[in-house]
Parts: C-alpha cells; structure tokens; sequence
C-alpha cells in the first residue's frame, strides 16, 4: 500500500465535493509567516510525513498568529516524527469546530468486502475508541457487487443517532467518499475528525489515504503522490535500500529482490522466497545468530539482480558472513542465483574460506549450481540437508570465526 | 481420494498461450495430468502441447465438459476472467496471478462466493493430488516427484514455495501428501486455512494436515476455532514463520502482503497460542515437523525406536 501525504489525500477528497479546510505546504519559516497572514486566523500548523498519530507526536499544533505559525514551523521542520524527517509542514485554518465524527473506508479481509465504520465520537484515535466505546462504533459491510446506495448512507447516520441537516450532511459526505474509494483504488480512507463547524458546515479536517500499489498501473495520476511500498517501511529508506531498489526496478518483471537493512547484526542474509525467508530469519535468530539485513529473493530474477543484491547485502559494515537458502523451488533456476552470487564475491575479491558463505539451494537446475558453488570453495548444499539444519550450519561457521 | 481435484477433473486453462501457461501446460501434461482445453481470446483454433485453444470459455464449454479452471492471465484481466469461469459454470478455479488489485479481487470472489465456486488464490503457485497424478498450476515444475509423492499427509501453505518445502519434508519423514494446497500469500484469497480443513475432514485418505503460516490475518484463529467446534477432528500439526517480525516496529511488512502486523492482530505468537489451546501441534522449530509427524501418524513404531 502506498500513502499519501495529508495535502495530497485532502486535494482528492475536495476534488469529489467534500469540503476540507483552506491548507497550504510550507517549506520555511517565512513561507509559513505568508501562508498564516494571508488566511488571516488563526492557523494548524501539521507536519507532512507518512506516518499516522502525528497528534500524540506532537506533530500537529496550533498558531494564534503568523508569528506563532512561523516558529511551530521552525521547530517542526528538520525534526523527526517517528522516525521521518519533516521537510514540509501544512498550514491549514483552524475550524471552529462544535462536534468532532469519525468516518473511515477499508477492506475487510475476513468478509472479503469493504467496509465503512463510522461514529459519533470522533477525534481520538479509533483503536483508543473501539477499546474505550466499542458500542459507539458502527463497521458496515459494503456489497463488493453493487455500489453504495444513498439509503444506507443515511441509515448508518441514523442509527449512530444523527439528526436534521447533520444526518443528511454526513451521508453526502459518506456518499462522496465511498465514490473517491472506488476511484482511486484506495486501501484505506480514514477522516477523523469529520468536523461539524459552528456555521453547520461537515468537513473533513483531518484525513489519511493509502492506495491499493497493485493498482498504480490504472492511477497514473496518483504516480506522483504515492511512495510506493511507504507502508512497508517505519522510518525512511536508508542509501543502501535505496539502492538496492533501484537494483530491483532495474528489471522489474524478472522476480524479486527486496532488501531491508537491520539495525545490528553480522550475517548477510539472502534467503526465499516469502514464508522461506521468515523461516530462514526465525531459525538464525533462535540459534543465536543475527542478520544483518533481510532480504526475500525469489521468481526466478536474472543473474544481474542476484549479482546487484549480494554486492548489496555485503556492502553493509559489520557483515562477516553470507547466508544463502531457499525452499526447494518450483521456477527459479539456482543456476542463475548461483552465478549472480560467485560474480558478486569474486568481484568484492571475498574469500570463501576466510568469510563463510552457506548455501541451500535444491530445485531448478541444481546440479548446474553445485558445480559453480562448488568450484569457487563455497559450502553448498542441496536437498541432502534441510533448511533448518543449513542454518545451523551457518551458526557452525560463525562459532569458527567469532 | 485427495480434495478439490482428482481424475474426474476437467480442466481448462484460461490464458493458455501465455509464455509462462504454455510452460505450465508442458510440465503437467508430462506429470500425466489430463488438460482438456484451453482459452486465449483471438487465438481460437491453435493448439498448445496439442490441447485445443478456443477464442472463448463459452466456446470451450460448447465443446468439451469443464468443471475446473486454471486462470493465467495478467493483473488486470484476472477478475473478468474469473467472472467468464464463473458464469459458464466452471467449479474450482485456481488463481496464480499475483498482485490483482484489491477491488477487483473482491470483486470476483464474491462472485464466485454467490455462485457457489471454489477459488485457490489469487497468488497460489497451485494444487496437487499425488495420488491421481494431478495437479493445477506451477507446483512441482518439471520435477514433480521431488517434493510430492502419494500418502496420508494434507499440505495447506500460506507461502507457494514452501508448499515443496512442507510436502519435501513430510516425504522425508516417510510419507507422502494427499493433497498439497498453495492457498497464496495475499490479504484476500479465495479459500483459507478454515475453508479446506473440512474437506480434509471428510478425506479418508487423509489422516494428518499440516500448514505453514505467516503473520497476519485471523486464518490460523479461525482454524482453532473450527477445531474447538470439533468440525475438524485429526491430528493438525501448525508452523507459523515471521516470529522474527513481532519485535520489528509495527507498519513492518516482510514477505508476502498478508504479512501485516496490526497491533496485536495478526502476532505469530497469539496464532501459536491459541492454535495450542485449541488441541494442535504447534511446531517451535521447522525440522520438529519430521518427528512430529511419526508420532502423530505411526506412535507405536516411535515408541519402539522403528520410527521410518
């Protein structure tokens, strides 16, 4: 899932006829100051990362005034929330604001449909409210097959005890955002809080969107807005992941080769394919050891981007060993890993027999694999052992070295 | 017996000139399965590995019985194209193709959930029967007697390529699969750990699952479940990979796209717990899955040291 940062997510939702509030992005100081003049009141002041709860971080926060705009902005601009930079923040006037709704759009996976849950109680964050008031929150199953009808747009209202023009405000508002969920390929649409001004006016004061990335072929006006993969992730891409996606993109339709740096560890880890690799990680973890990135390669990539991973997964200080093991496959040719895997270390002139490198790979062409892995003096294995007993192999080689 | 297909299966693949589909085809046919027909719009009147190509299911169906369907096309023709299987009364469908957008996954798994149609995946490398040399997808490749071979053993994995893996493991320990499911790696699948059990319930052939689980979704609490309620009754012995995943920061996602921790929902360790509590075998390591087995299946020869 891909998410959009909150100016991004607001500009949709306006474009479908929900109002949101006036907001502009601010790089500096000064561009705060003349974005809070020129709005005239008093202002928030939101920090523009891709990470939820910013409120509890301290990342959205009231200015009175220009001046008070200006320095929230100095303060917030090359802080971190949550481990993200702020580059840019969002000034947006302050709503006078008599009573805060929630309205939310997702995917259910155990009903297969989307589902809409919404509430009275807005403002707080829905985990803390459907602990703290599970009864105040209402999740309605949308027929996959069917659009939205309006009825139910104002029975949901309804039954949460909506009343007047309020009751009908919400359902345009729920009607409206069901239409952009379907139109964007959204993953999730979250407002909270749906405002109700003191004018009488429903808007949508906060908002969070991520998009369906599976999608992106048939969004190519969101191409700039989403980061693809940005859920994924809890704090930005480090320069070796960066790199190591753009290895991946380089081919983007031969397998894949993802790469996710530890914050320790010793042993390069290159291992596959999805539940494979978790298996590999769990059991050196168990055995005391400790990789130094995570990596999944697997669907049959060419012998470029194997090449382009391992000089990735070695070129992290503090890797002292190199751990390669896949399931048995059913298409990925392990003849073509293993001459992605030998260019990489005779190029970074690695000695197999002073730096470990154990290999699991049992599958398509595996005799062809043996015979390079075996050529270059690096301990290969292939289905005589297990994926567990590889591993404790890798640890036997570690103990020797330590 | 097995489930889901057999060698009253007829079986058509939808997409069938594809570069991949036509591998596929070769190596199944080779395996000994039969493939009735297949389907690429404009193609009609060709023939792939000798199987017939016919420009619609429609016209598929006109000619030949069809009860199960094999979809490899592209992410975005998936969903039409299981909406044509659907409606010309196809039965089973299996799902290779990976990343098919959320909508229009649930879009036609509703579809085929009104119509009464069993769906594998989207995002399953595919099914086998051993037994009666069968099998819907890639599993197996060229080299199917590898990892899979005829026994007592049901194999349902949430990971494609540890589905050889499992049923490797199960043939070392001295058996052999009934049927070895890719149930796939998405969020939104077809069928999943709760749907198949009770069809290896009613198996004869059966007399032991296994499945291989990841973090993320409630598959493995909904399978406890289904085993309190005494709706699967053998032995049903549980690995869950990612335990790793539980001390990352949460947002975290390794391996497939299911493979989301929220909070508590989804933690490895829960699954394990409560797959425990409800009377399975929940394996702490991936090799106990070999001993394990003996003595699930053969207890009296492990007590006597004759374990195979």
């Amino acid at each position: 899932m891909g998410r959009l940062l909150e100016h991004h997510a607001k500009q949709l939702l306006k474009g479908e006829g929900i109002a949101v509030p006036l907001c502009q992005v601010a790089a500096s100081e000064a561009e705060a100051f003349e974005i809070a003049q020129k709005m005239g009141k008093p202002v928030v002041v939101k920090a523009l990362v891709p990470v939820g709860k910013r409120g509890k971080a301290g990342a959205i926060r009231f200015g009175q005034n220009p001046e008070e705009a200006a320095m929230i902005t100095r303060e917030l601009l090359g802080a971190s929330v949550r481990n993200f930079p702020v580059e840019k923040v969002l000034i947006e006037e302050k709503l006078d604001i008599q009573q805060e709704l929630y309205l939310s759009i997702t995917y259910d996976k155990n009903k297969k449909a989307p589902v809409i849950i919404a509430s009275m109680k807005g403002g707080v964050d829905v985990e803390e409210l459907s602990r703290s008031y599970p009864e105040e929150i209402l999740v309605r199953e949308v027929d996959p097959l069917a659009e939205l009808p309006d009825y139910v747009t104002k029975e949901i209202w309804a039954e949460l005890g909506a009343k007047g023009k309020l009751l009908v405000a919400a359902a345009g508002v729920l009607a409206k955002l069901y239409r952009a969920f379907q139109r964007y390929d959204a993953y999730l649409i979250e407002i909270n809080p749906l405002a109700i001004t003191s004018d009488g006016k429903v808007v949508a004061a906060a908002a969070v969107m991520s998009i369906d990335d599976s999608a992106m072929y048939r969004q190519p006006g969101l191409m700039d807005m989403v980061q693809l993969g940005s859920e994924r992730a809890w704090r930005p891409l480090t320069e070796l992941e960066k790199r190591m996606v753009e290895v991946n993109e380089a081919d983007p339709y031969r397998g894949t080769a993802r790469y996710t740096e530890m914050p320790e560890g010793d042993i390069g880890f290159m291992c596959g394919g999805g539940g494979g690799s978790l298996l590999c990680f769990d059991t050196l973890t168990a055995l005391g050891g400790q990789p130094a990135n995570y990596s999944e390669v697997g669907g049959n990539p060419t012998e470029e981007k194997v090449f382009g991973l391992t000089k990735g997964i070695l070129a992290k200080a503090g890797v002292k060993s190199l751990f390669v093991c896949h399931n048995i496959t059913n298409n990925t040719q392990v003849d073509v890993l293993a001459r992605g895997i030998i260019r990489a270390l005779q190029e970074l002139q690695v000695d197999p027999a002073s730096f470990p490198v154990v290999v699991r790979e049992a599958g398509v062409n595996d005799a062809a694999a043996r015979e390079i892995f075996t050529a270059a003096g690096v301990e290969y294995y292939g289905d005589e052992v297990t994926m567990t007993e590889a591993c404790t192999r890798m640890m036997a080689r570690m103990q020797k070295i330590a | 017996m097995a489930i889901l297909i057999n060698r009253q299966s007829q079986i058509v693949i939808q997409g069938i000139t594809g570069r991949e589909a036509s591998m596929v085809t070769k190596h199944t046919l080779a395996y000994g399965t039969q493939i009735v027909a297949g389907v690429t719009p404009g193609k009609g009147g060709q023939e792939v590995h000798g199987i017939p190509v016919y420009d619609t299911l429609k016209a598929a169906c006109a000619h030949h019985q069809l009860d199960t369907s094999v979809i490899y096309v592209p992410p975005a023709f998936a969903a039409d194209a299981v909406a044509e299987a659907v409606a010309n009364g196809i039965k089973i469908i299996l799902i290779p193709t990976e990343n098919v957008p959320q909508k229009d996954a649930v879009r036609c798994l509703a579809q085929a959930r009104r119509a009464g149609v069993q769906v594998i995946g989207p995002n399953s490398v595919g099914i086998i029967n051993p037994t009666d040399r069968v099998k819907l997808g890639a599993i197996g490749g060229d080299n199917v007697e590898r990892c899979f071979v005829p026994g007592p053993v049901g194999v349902i994995s949430r990971s494609g390529g540890m589905t050889a893996e499992v049923s490797w493991m199960v043939k070392r320990a001295g058996y052999g699969v009934s049927t070895s499911v890719s149930i796939g790696g998405d969020a939104l699948i077809g069928s999943t750990i709760k749907d198949l059990l009770p069809l290896f319930e009613a198996d004869p052939q059966t007399r032991a699952v296994v499945i291989f689980s990841e973090p993320g979704t409630s598959q493995e609490e909904e399978a406890a479940d289904l085993i309190k309620q005494g709706r699967f009754t053998k032995p049903l012995v549980a690995y869950i990979a990612g335990r790793f995943t539980e001390a990352m920061p949460e947002g975290t996602v390794f391996g497939h796209a299911a493979a989301i921790i929220s909070g508590n929902y989804g933690r490895p360790s829960l699954k394990a717990a409560y797959l425990k509590e409800a009377g399975a075998y929940v394996l702490e390591n991936f090799a106990d899955l070999i001993p394990t087995l003996q003595q699930v299946l053969d207890p009296q020869h492990v007590v006597a040291g004759l374990a195979r």
